[in-house]
């Protein structure tokens, strides 16, 4: 193969964040990517469409995290926001029982539109509210692991365990990606060529013209 | 797309967006509400029937065409009957409908073995004669050309010559959902920076559907056209729609945020007139940017979903862009795929068809109304801003709709320009009886000069009278009278003797 080294290739991933209203959605990735938490974000337009370029083990990462409008009246909007994204964030408030019931119902409704091809993962914020915790730990754990999704526990307000959460999932997107990309050959898996994997690869993938519209 | 009032909320079900193929992937409108794959063998199929009747319609119009170039040919030398069968040929286009045009052109691109005919129309002065039209296509062909000089010399060459094969190939498969630059990527690049095929792909777009645009937007074979009308007439009968209703968190009072939000609205209108996806995209990203400018007067806080997306909506139903759906459609098809699915441009184009689909489905309870309420303001028989008690006073019904201020100001201004043409109306008619008035005194004045003359002149000038008679009954009025007047009068009185 010609061309540059391996580290030539950057990653472009779509990242839903999704959760009922008030859990701190907004808060986590403004906390994430501006380090930022309830101040008056003088410089900071909007929190609903965020960037952040990670580089993990030498491969680049352009994260792209989609805030989803999460009002009761716009829940059914939400498949048009999540189409073709390659990882979804969902977000409870450990206060508030209720809102790990609404992730259980995103986590269903995401498996059933993406497959496994999505990574999820499950977020108990407001871990500094410890003492009104109305959601169980054990059970949130159980249940992430019973759909495949990892569990973490956050405080935006305190900045605990923010980090880990996009490093974790950035991985195990990337993952996804190289599976994917070393099978892409000309009858590529299927939804590869519109999902989110955004190979910009100096390398020649050997798949010569194929396709396209000027067959 | 007429929403059904027993539903509530606004619910896609699951199923609506499930291939329709069940194959149990996900389904994409694009796609017909094909998943990729299946949408690929469907179209596939389908592609291969209209080429069929393409080349059938072609090798009609092809037998037409060599009967003409026979009686043509008959009368001159060969060497003219070239040119002739051409403007025949043109008649014709001129003739039939634009579909036809596509029809033929797409025969030209298709036919394996060039016909006589087509190789004619293929040489490249008639080519350009057809085609070449538009000022924008030759400008992005010009910017083009110069872009590509930057580039090293067989890598131009060769995006070239593609291009140009895509231009003529995409005339073919017009609905190609979209079409995929891959081998652009591993033909002309390598070793080339991110940035530089980024910068190719986008002035490679700017120029392809720059010269494409007429062909695949909002084409006929589909319903695009239906939907754009749909949409236009649903946005009309949701006029009603307040900013309280969709949770809109703007402050309306505020000049700076009405400056804004108008902003907005001329962006999303402008849309429609772009022709390149991504020059669309940037219409759509502005007015977003000015959405969150407007949000962040307005509040505290930066800005999230659940604030722009309802103010979007709100933009929009004041906005009614033209061709809505149509430019829809036309991004998801065209549009580069990784600009749409990871981008910011993207973010905001996605929440655009969140605001249509919403707008589409919209019902009493996704306002918080009763449908009581919701039928009486769809119906028109009620305007939620004026409740149904007393008609409240008209500064107050005007400081609550902004738009009807200027409606006001023009009523207003109509009304003086009534008055002002009444008092017009008044003072020439005025006019008119001082001037006949007048007139009748001059006759007057005459007859009583005439008559402290002696006996014998008054005699002499007893026509005078009748004379002045006869101009004050002509049928044009005293004023108008005098040019034709100096035809009809009578020949100048001579002097006579007295007693002759
Ligand atoms: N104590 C505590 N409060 C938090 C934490 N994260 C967020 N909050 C608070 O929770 C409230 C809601 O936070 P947002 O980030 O606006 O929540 P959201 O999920 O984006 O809400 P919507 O945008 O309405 O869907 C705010 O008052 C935050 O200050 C946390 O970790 N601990
Ligand atoms: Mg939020
Ligand atoms: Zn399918």
């Amino acid at each position: 193969m010609a061309g540059g080294q391996g580290t030539g290739r950057s990653f472009s991933f779509k990242v839903v964040l999704l959760g009922e209203g008030c859990v701190g959605k907004t808060s986590v990735v403004l906390r994430y990517c501006e380090n930022k938490f309830n101040e008056r974000h003088i410089t900071t337009l909007q929190a609903s469409f965020l960037t952040k370029k990670l580089n993990i083990g030498g491969k680049r990462v352009n994260l792209a995290i989609w805030d989803t409008a999460g009002q009761e009246r716009f829940h059914a909007l939400g498949p048009i926001y999540y189409r073709d994204s390659n990882g979804a964030i969902l977000v409870y408030d450990i206060t508030d029982e209720d809102s790990f019931q609404k992730v259980k119902n995103w986590v269903k409704e995401l498996r059933k539109m993406l497959g496994n091809e999505i990574c999820l993962c499950i977020v108990g914020n407001k871990t500094d509210l410890e003492a009104d915790r109305h959601v169980s730990v054990q059970e949130a754990e159980e249940y992430a692991e019973s759909v495949g999704a990892q569990h973490f526990h956050t405080s935006a307000k305190l900045d605990r365990g923010i980090e880990e959460v996009f490093l974790d999932l950035c991985k195990r997107m990337l993952e996804v990606a190289q599976v994917e990309s070393s099978r892409a050959d000309g009858t590529s898996r299927h939804g590869t060529a519109r999902r989110g994997v955004q190979i910009v690869d100096d390398e020649p993938q050997g798949q010569g013209g194929s396709g396209g519209c000027c067959s | 797309m007429a929403a059904k009032p027993v539903r509530k909320g606004i619910h896609v079900d699951h199923s609506e967006l499930l291939c329709k193929k069940g194959c149990g992937y996900y389904g994409n409108p694009a796609w017909h509400g094909y998943c990729s794959k299946c949408w690929r063998e469907e179209y596939s199929k389908a592609r291969h029937r209209q080429i069929k009747e393409d080349r059938e319609l072609a090798e009609r119009l092809q037998k037409e065409e060599e009967a003409a170039y026979a009686s043509s040919s008959s009368s001159s030398t060969t060497t003219t009957s070239r040119p002739i069968a051409f403007s025949k040929f043109e008649e014709k286009k001129t003739q039939e409908k634009a579909r036809k045009v596509n029809t033929v052109k797409k025969f030209f691109t298709t036919s394996k073995t060039p016909s006589k005919r087509s190789m004619l129309l293929c040489c490249p002065n008639n080519f350009t004669m057809v085609r070449q039209h538009s000022v924008e296509s030759s400008q992005a062909a010009g910017e083009f050309q110069e872009f590509l000089k930057l580039l090293r010399k067989p890598a131009a060459q060769d995006i070239l010559k593609r291009c140009r094969a895509c231009i003529e190939g995409i005339a073919v498969f017009i609905l190609l959902p979209m079409f995929s630059f891959q081998p652009f990527n591993n033909f002309a690049f390598a070793g080339s920076l991110p940035e530089q095929v980024e910068k190719t792909m986008d002035n490679v777009e700017k120029y392809i559907m720059t010269r494409l645009y007429k062909h695949v937007f909002c084409p006929e074979s589909t319903e695009d056209e239906k939907k754009d009308l749909a949409i236009q007439k649903r946005i009309r009968a949701l006029h009603w729609v307040t900013p309280q209703m969709l949770g809109v968190p703007i402050n309306e009072s505020s000049p700076q945020v009405i400056d804004m939000v108008e902003k907005a609205i001329t962006d999303i209108i402008e849309m429609d007139s772009k022709r390149v996806p991504q020059d669309k995209l940037a219409c759509i990203t502005r007015c977003s940017k000015h959405i969150f400018n407007a949000l962040r007067v307005s509040q505290n806080e930066p800005a999230s979903a659940d604030d722009f997306l309802p103010t979007l909506i709100h933009v929009v139903i004041r906005a009614n862009p033209p061709r809505l759906q149509s430019n829809l459609q036309y991004i998801t098809r065209f549009c580069h795929p990784n600009r749409l699915m990871t981008g910011e441009a993207g973010y905001y184009f996605t929440n655009l068809c969140c605001a249509v689909a919403f707008i589409e489905k919209l019902d009493a309870q996704s306002l918080s109304l009763t449908e009581e309420e919701f039928d009486r303001y769809m119906s028109g028989n009620a305007s939620p801003r004026r409740p149904t008690q007393e008609p409240s006073s008209l500064v107050d019904e005007l400081s609550a709709c902004p738009v009807l201020a200027p409606l006001h100001t023009n009523l207003l201004d109509l009304q003086e320009l009534e008055k002002q043409q009444c008092q017009l109306e008044s003072n020439a008619a005025d006019l008119d009886r001082a001037l006949v008035a007048w007139d009748g005194s001059v006759a007057q004045e005459v007859a009583n000069v005439a008559r402290k003359l002696p006996p014998k002149v008054q005699a002499s000038i007893s026509s005078f009278p009748l004379l002045l008679a006869e101009v004050a009954a002509s049928p044009s009025g005293p004023l108008d009278s005098e040019v034709e007047d100096s035809i009809t009068l009578p020949p100048p009185l001579l002097p006579q003797p007295a007693g002759s």
